[in-house]
């Protein structure tokens, strides 16, 4: 338990905008990572990243004390990448494979005018592959997978974010990887 | 046709055994099993007797082996995405500006959350009070109580005609009252008017109640009254 973030939380609650500023200092990276990854795109990160605070700051007097404070509100960021993704794939599916070309899909295809964050290195040629593998993953993997591997969480602490029993996150976590190590085994990179 | 003849090539424990290289040593798991129990020891969830039983397992079974392997691999290969900063501009202070003015609560918002009882008994008191006036002032039919029989009605006028006895109390509510005879008691005249003729004889008390105010307290007596009775 962080118990400094609770007591922000708190004080934030009860009017302290400073407690509030230093909650954001704390967690805009992570939830601008947690989202660039869900959706690999720098505005719609950014977006999330500003949504998710204007929840929580909307939300605080409805903030459970008992819920760890981390937990809340990557619950928070996670539930709206969900939504982008959702919506994307209602509307166009850029991860639709290019037929007769292997292995690339619309996102090759897109002028590369798409703003890479700063914080983000150029990626070697199998960091490309392995961040493309990422983004295919079905979404219910791929939310459990990231929290798990670019998060480090526990399977337990990914129940709580995901709000769903720890025997379904371990099925999806189990699937995403299993996804992940048929699709790198096929770009021969395992 | 005949059915084809399906063989099923039943596989004694001691050939398994050596099949793996693994003479006399306990095979239980079979791979599906292992796979399982890999994934339970990429996310930490392994215990001892499993991580025992897995090792086990793979010493025995390259196909394992090399799955495990490569599931290892999945992880460092995700693990070599490396945490992606917030772009510049987006400051903390960036991000505070877009939230909304903080909400300056009103003193008739913070007063109730601090006083919850309080609260609910104003509340409550309101509207009771907004109800008991709105039938007080609904109420206004003519409405009798007592000995009807002696007494004569013409429209909202209530007459005690001369000669006659009323026997006991007379309550009159929203009429006038015209008493020319005798009552054998008390004469209530609740929002309205009385006249007494110089033949009239009242042998109780004249009570005329013209507010709901009046009106309540004159149940409150009438109820205490009773109650000392």
């Amino acid at each position: 338990m962080n118990f400094v973030e609770t007591r922000l939380a708190k004080l934030a609650r009860n009017g302290d905008r400073r407690a509030f500023a230093e909650l954001v200092d704390l967690y805009k990276d992570k939830i601008y990572h947690l989202a660039y990854r869900m959706l690999h795109n720098a505005q719609e990160a950014e977006d999330v990243v500003q949504e998710t605070f204007l929840r929580v700051y909307t939300n605080l007097n409805r903030y459970d004390d008992n819920l760890k404070f981390s937990t809340w509100i990557y619950r928070i960021g996670t539930n709206l990448c969900i939504d982008r993704l959702r919506k994307r794939r209602a509307s166009y599916s850029l991860d639709a494979e290019v037929s007769d070309s292997e292995g690339a899909d619309w996102y090759s295809l897109l002028p590369s005018d798409d703003r890479t964050p700063e914080g983000e290195l150029i990626l070697s040629e199998t960091q490309e592959q392995v961040r493309r593998a990422v983004d295919a993953l079905p979404e219910k993997y791929k939310s459990a997978v990231i929290l798990r591997y670019m998060h480090d969480m526990s399977l337990q602490e990914i129940a709580e974010v995901l709000d769903m029993p720890v025997t379904t996150v371990k099925t999806r976590v189990h699937r995403g990887r299993e996804y992940l190590r048929e699709k790198l085994e096929r770009d021969s990179l395992l | 046709m005949k059915p084809a003849l399906r063989f099923i090539r039943i596989v004694p424990y001691d050939i398994l055994c050596e099949a793996n290289g693994k003479k006399g040593a306990a095979w239980k798991m079979d791979c599906k099993e292992a796979i399982l129990l890999m994934h339970d020891e990429l996310d930490g969830e392994l215990d001892r007797a499993g991580a025992i039983e897995l090792k086990r397992h793979m010493l025995a079974c390259p196909a394992c082996r090399e799955r495990y392997a490569k599931l290892e691999k999945v992880g460092a290969y995700l693990r070599s995405l490396k945490p992606v900063a917030a772009p510049p501009h987006l400051t903390t202070a960036a991000i505070m500006q877009k939230l909304p003015a903080p909400a300056k609560r009103a003193a008739w918002v913070k007063w109730p959350r601090r006083h919850p009882a309080a609260t609910v008994a104003v509340v409550f008191l309101v509207v009771m009070l907004g109800s008991f006036l709105s039938m007080w002032n609904q109420n206004n039919q003519l409405a009798l109580q007592g000995d009807l029989d002696h007494v004569v009605i013409e429209g909202r006028t209530v007459i005690v005609p001369e000669g006659e006895t009323v026997r006991g109390n007379l309550v009159v509510e929203n009429g006038e009252v015209q008493v020319n005879g005798k009552i054998d008691g008390n004469l209530v005249v609740i929002d309205g008017n009385y006249a007494l003729a110089s033949t009239a004889q009242i042998s109780g008390s004249i009570t005329s109640v013209n507010q709901a105010v009046e009106w309540l307290w004159y149940k409150m007596n009438q109820l205490i009254s009773y109650v000392a009775k």
